[in-house]
């Protein structure tokens, strides 16, 4: 036996069982058989995904959905608009791109304080999708514990607040879990994901998948993000392979492979040696999964642009294209977009980044289209918080400081979109009832749990399970037969009444 | 490498100690077993008269606490000289780099090449005019912390880097000034005392633009509008920075109200009361609070006072009577218990000192700060006791004096729950080491050399794939924060493990491929290109020498190289069946002889390569305990 045939000889003995690939067969046989197929008989098509896009810094919302009425039938918003934003608000009218509105709907007794609305001169593609009917706005919306109607609601101190309200990392924070009254919450995103994620076919690959690195949107108790970068391609995933010029490059490559598994796959007395363990085990598993299934993805005719948030979104809308390779029924997306705290230059600012959202949102859409799964896949806008109507400067300089409500954007074949779902606030500073203070902070008039419940619904969660998904949505809702939080997701598909082992979650 | 080869067959001696649990050298501990302690051939070593020597392993897990990565003469020196002395040593050094000095020096060098290609340009090139990238502050880190002898203290400024957190991701990002300037200040206070650093930190532009207090403006009507003083930093500087949110016995944990709830330490009214004092601060060099004409500079110089707010006066020169109000807030600020009396806003300066010391003072400091100083340094989970131990050093070092740091290392480092592990808390301790660390280790273990004693390496593949450089955290929660905690049992037990929280697929492919590159590629350092006529510099992008190693690559010494490195990089807490699973990957290789029996060094670079790879991935070597 030469020297290389001895070394082969080992080095196969030496994988024998324990390789990665028959490691992970294996677990997927038992976790298979294990698993609650919650959507095990649902037809192959039942796919749904949700995208969530973080607009970090607390977006200025309020030049985002603009009211744009002139004075006929008595909406003279743009007016309103103007006086109380002072130098912040656009000048032209005709500039902005007017909302073909099908309804108003109103929450809780509350509606919009108008009638007409448009979009930002930027984002032409919003209206667009709006007008089609694949769009809403929320308006008014932010973080609550229980409903508060008005100033003396929110100085009682027998009503629940959100901690830290205008602080960027309580607020970011609750958007993401939807309980304000909690530092130490697990994500929306994730709970549903705990409620959900056994029905996959495949539960090696975490359902939440993260353009924005760890967060705390998509963590649960089970399910936490598996986390990719928008360049993914079946040759960058996982490790690089040992340079090609290396005596038997490949073998030598599956011999260092199967040496890191062997040494996170150790048993260890130290608890946090075996968290690292699992936690590297667990990624390489999903690399692997991940790395054949891309080689399926197509190739678009949907063009992106080249911003990151495109990218982004491109990235969610490839990983979408493998999802019966990657044996995923349900899956949640995580995007960010930063650089939304504008204190100050805020009109350039949002010049600058507002289109961004707007092309990378309607690419995406179309990519959904392409893949005939636009009524699939809903997607949401989130940001820590409004910001106020006043300024806070003179000249290019200003801009608005950290408030409570405001709007935000649903998307998706799905969505009973040209409507404008909650109560887009008067714009006056005296005479609003919500108003808490004299910048124009706004008591939001929809809960970030209204909006979940919603789309949790229409997810697959059941009207039972709500309570573990949204801790606090018995504060807002309940269920009865045809009666749903807003009305803004077709539920013509029926809803789930599968209810999961988890139980209800109180803080 | 250049160790001598006697150095080396004691280490190989010494692996059958590699399993060993316990670890040893600090000589007021108890029931420990002498031999076990000893690396000698001999038998027992030097016994002192105040305890044992460590052995090399124990030394090298003692400076990857202390430093940000044991070098091997570090090691040596420690096992000949012990922790105390080395201590002493270390605490005594001056502060001995400046990161803004060193950037200032590289554009000088930058503007001189730009005016010798242009000799005619009417506006000459010069340190002030010329505008930097980031960059430059990562190679002025680097170049410090290659070359400074006070390790201790580059390890404590990285570690306040990570509490006291302002980031590059934020409106100065590229801005190496900003960066610098305030790193400067981390590294000078290190060996001090935490109120001095807080008095510092409050006056440095780049927090102040950070957690936006710059310019900020008493309550009053400025141009028409209700203004209010910015609340970020009096939440921030008490949630991050000093007390945190729940009031803290002096082991550092919580106390408990009769209903067994946490008692927080602020609510919404102490924010507002605290904001009032932080405010009249502007650029060292405005002309009146408002003034934002500075350039990249102006953040190396502390923040000026400006009790009146005279902007009307500058901006519309035109008006008779401008309107001159208050800049600072004149009104009692009460926060915290505590109120500070209603002042003329000329002696705003006051406030912010009495502020200083109401925060500083709050009993909840030490334990605070010290938990969060062990977290980065030692484990994730100290034991009540051992916060108990060093919180009362940080409030009074034994001559009275609060929130010395010189003590508080003491008592981190020598603590016998920092030197030895015991049976009992075996399951829990240690910490994730953080991706930024593992690379100093690296470079600092592997004797990375530059012939010219210059580096001009950015660190962009560390922050690329594992995104951590110093001062390029997310957000001011830093890049992972203390409470996280990982899913499973490290949750179920209510214990943390913080840098798990920057543990991802992404992350953790990305530092195997960064090793990849670092080892296998033998490519270290990222060079950056400085503009204007600077020449490519070899010298600057040094590699590293593996060929000290070469002889023991080979299939017969592979133990001896396994045990070097297990000891330089893990201090030798690499077990015996992980080492065979290194040793089973290497000896498929091809051995180092060629058909003459020479050393082939391309295959013998590579074994001690791949070698170095697997001990780093090891979760042994990534877990630090």
């Amino acid at each position: 036996m030469n020297r290389r045939d001895f070394i082969r000889n080992v080095g196969c003995g030496a994988m024998g069982s324990t390789t990665l690939l028959s490691t992970l067969a294996n677990l997927g046989v038992v976790n298979g058989a294990m698993a609650n197929k919650s959507f095990h008989n649902a037809p192959p098509d039942d796919y749904k995904a949700i995208v969530c896009v973080l607009l970090a810094g607390g977006m200025d919302s309020y030049n985002m959905l603009i009211p744009n009425g002139t004075g006929s039938g008595g909406d003279n918003g743009f007016a309103n608009y103007q006086t109380v934003r002072g130098g912040l608000a656009l000048q032209d009218v005709n500039a902005l791109h007017n909302l073909n509105i099908l309804e108003h709907v109103g929450v809780r007794g509350v509606t919009n304080a108008y009638d007409s609305f448009a979009v930002h001169t930027q984002m032409p593609e919003l209206q667009q999708l709006f007008d089609a009917g694949n769009l809403a706005f929320m308006s008014n919306i932010g973080t609550l514990v229980e409903p508060l109607a008005n100033e003396a609601d929110y100085d009682n101190d027998l009503k629940k607040k959100p901690l830290g309200i205008y602080s960027h990392s309580d607020q970011i924070q609750q958007w993401q879990t939807s309980v304000p009254q909690s530092r130490d919450s697990l994500g929306f995103g994730g709970r549903i994901a705990d409620l959900l994620h056994a029905g996959n076919d495949n539960v090696n690959l975490s359902m939440n998948i993260s353009l924005g690195g760890k967060n705390i949107f998509q963590r649960g108790k089970e399910v936490s993000e598996y986390a990719i970068r928008n360049n993914i391609n079946a040759n960058n995933v996982g490790f690089e392979g040992l340079p090609g010029g290396w005596s038997n490059s490949g073998y030598m490559t599956q011999l260092r492979n199967q040496a890191v598994d062997n040494l996170v796959a150790e048993t260890y007395r130290n608890a946090l040696h075996t968290a690292y363990g699992v936690n590297t085990q667990s990624s390489i598993a999903a690399f692997e999964t991940f790395k054949k299934a891309l080689l399926k993805v197509p190739s678009f005719t949907t063009s992106f642009p080249q911003t990151g948030l495109a990218e982004d979104l491109f990235a969610v809308s490839r990983v979408m294209s493998i999802r019966n390779e990657l044996g995923v029924k349900r899956q949640i997306f995580f995007v960010t977009y930063g650089g939304w705290d504008m204190h100050d230059n805020l009109i350039a600012s949002l010049n600058g980044r507002l289109p961004v959202v707007s092309q990378a949102l309607k690419a995406f859409y179309d990519s959904t289209v392409e893949l005939g799964i636009a009524d699939k896949v809903t997607t949401i806008t989130i940001s820590d918080f409004g910001r106020t109507l006043t300024s806070n400067g003179t000249g290019t300089q200003q801009g608005s400081d950290h408030a409570w409500g405001g709007n935000s954007i649903v998307m998706g074949g799905s969505v009973n979109g040209r409507k404008i779902y909650g109560g887009y606030p008067q714009m006056e500073i005296e005479t609003n009832a919500r108003n808490i203070s004299n910048r124009g902070n706004f008591i939001p008039a929809v809960s970030t749990d209204e909006l979940y419940a919603e789309l949790a619904l229409w997810y697959g969660v059941s009207p039972s399970d709500l309570c573990y998904a949204l801790p606090n949505i018995g504060n807002f809702y309940s269920y009865s037969a045809g009666n749903y939080p807003l009305g803004l997701m077709n539920m013509s598909g029926g809803i789930s009444t599968v209810d999961q082992p988890q139980n209800c979650l109180t803080y | 490498m250049r160790l001598t080869l006697p150095l080396a067959i004691l280490f190989a001696l010494n692996s059958c100690f590699a399993q060993k649990t316990e670890t040893f050298g600090l000589g007021h501990v108890g029931n420990v077993s002498v031999t076990a302690s000893s690396n000698s051939p001999n038998g027992i070593k030097t016994l002192t008269l105040d305890g044992f020597l460590p052995n090399h392993n124990s030394a090298s897990r003692f400076l990857s606490q202390a430093t940000l990565g044991p070098r091997p003469a570090e090691i040596e020196n420690v096992t000949v000289i012990g922790e105390e002395a080395w201590m002493n040593q270390q605490l005594a050094l001056p502060n001995s780099f400046s990161t803004e000095a060193y950037i200032r020096s590289i554009a000088q060098q930058v503007a001189d090449t730009l005016n010798l290609q242009d000799p005619n340009r009417e506006e000459p090139y010069t340190v002030e005019n010329l505008n930097l990238n980031h960059d430059y502050f990562d190679i002025a880190w680097f170049q410090g912390s290659m070359t400074s002898p006070d390790r201790l203290r580059w390890r404590m400024a990285f570690a306040l880097s990570e509490i006291f957190v302002a980031s590059r991701i934020s409106s100065f990002d590229n801005n190496p000034y900003a960066l610098a300037s305030y790193y400067d200040v981390l590294l000078e206070h290190s060996l001090g005392n935490y109120r001095d650093l807080l008095e510092a930190v409050t006056f440095h532009p780049t927090m102040a633009v950070y957690l936006t207090y710059m310019n900020n403006h008493a309550e009053g009507i400025v141009g028409g509008n209700h203004v209010f003083p910015d609340e970020n930093y009096a939440r921030e500087v008490m949630q991050l920075f000093s007390i945190g949110l729940f009031e803290l016995n002096t082991d550092g944990t919580e106390k408990q109200d009769v209903n067994g709830n946490p008692i927080p330490t602020y609510d919404n009214d102490d924010i507002g009361g605290l904001a009032k004092v932080f405010t009249g601060l502007s650029w060292h060099n405005s002309d009146y609070l408002g003034d934002n004409t500075s350039n990249e500079q102006a953040y190396t110089h502390p923040l000026k006072f400006f009790p009146i707010d005279s902007s009307d006066a500058y901006r519309r020169p035109w008006r008779s009577e401008p309107d001159i109000v208050d800049g600072h807030d004149r009104g009692p600020k009460t926060f915290l218990g505590q109120t500070i009396p209603a002042r003329d806003p000329s002696l705003g300066l006051q406030d912010f000192q009495d502020a200083i010391d109401v925060i500083f003072n709050h009993p909840n400091v030490g334990p605070f700060i010290c938990k969060q100083l062990i977290q980065r340094m030692v484990t994730s989970n100290p034991s009540p006791s051992y916060v108990q131990r060093v919180a009362e050093v940080f409030n009074n070092n034994g001559s009275g004096v609060r929130g010395d740091f010189k003590a508080v290392l003491q008592a981190i480092l020598l603590d016998r729950e920092a030197r030895v592990i015991e049976e009992r808390n075996e399951r829990y301790s240690g910490m994730l080491r953080e991706p930024f660390v593992r690379y100093t280790n690296l470079v600092n273990a592997l004797n990375l050399t530059s012939s010219i004693g210059v580096y001009r390496n950015d660190m962009d593949e560390v922050y690329e794939q594992m995104g951590q450089r110093p001062l390029q955290s997310p957000s001011v929660f830093n890049f992972f924060q203390t409470s996280y905690t990982p899913d499973g049992e490290l949750a179920e037990q209510g214990k943390v493990a913080p840098e798990f929280q920057i543990l991802n697929s992404i992350t953790l492919t990305g530092y195997l491929n960064a090793l990849a590159e670092w080892l296998i590629d033998n490519d270290p350092i990222d060079y950056y290109w400085y503009g204007g006529d600077t020449v490519y510099k070899e010298d600057e992008v040094p590699e590293f020498d593996f060929s000290g190693d070469y002889l023991f690559a080979s299939n017969k010494n592979l133990p001896i190289l396994l045990d070097k490195y297990n000891m330089l990089l893990a201090h030798g807490s690499i077990s015996e069946t992980n080492i065979n699973h290194i040793k089973t990957a290497i000896e498929a290789m091809p051995d180092i002889y060629d058909s003459n029996g020479e050393i082939d060094e391309i295959d013998a670079r590579r074994r001690v390569a791949l070698t170095l790879f697997l001990i780093m991935s090891s979760p042994e070597y990534i877990i630090n305990r």
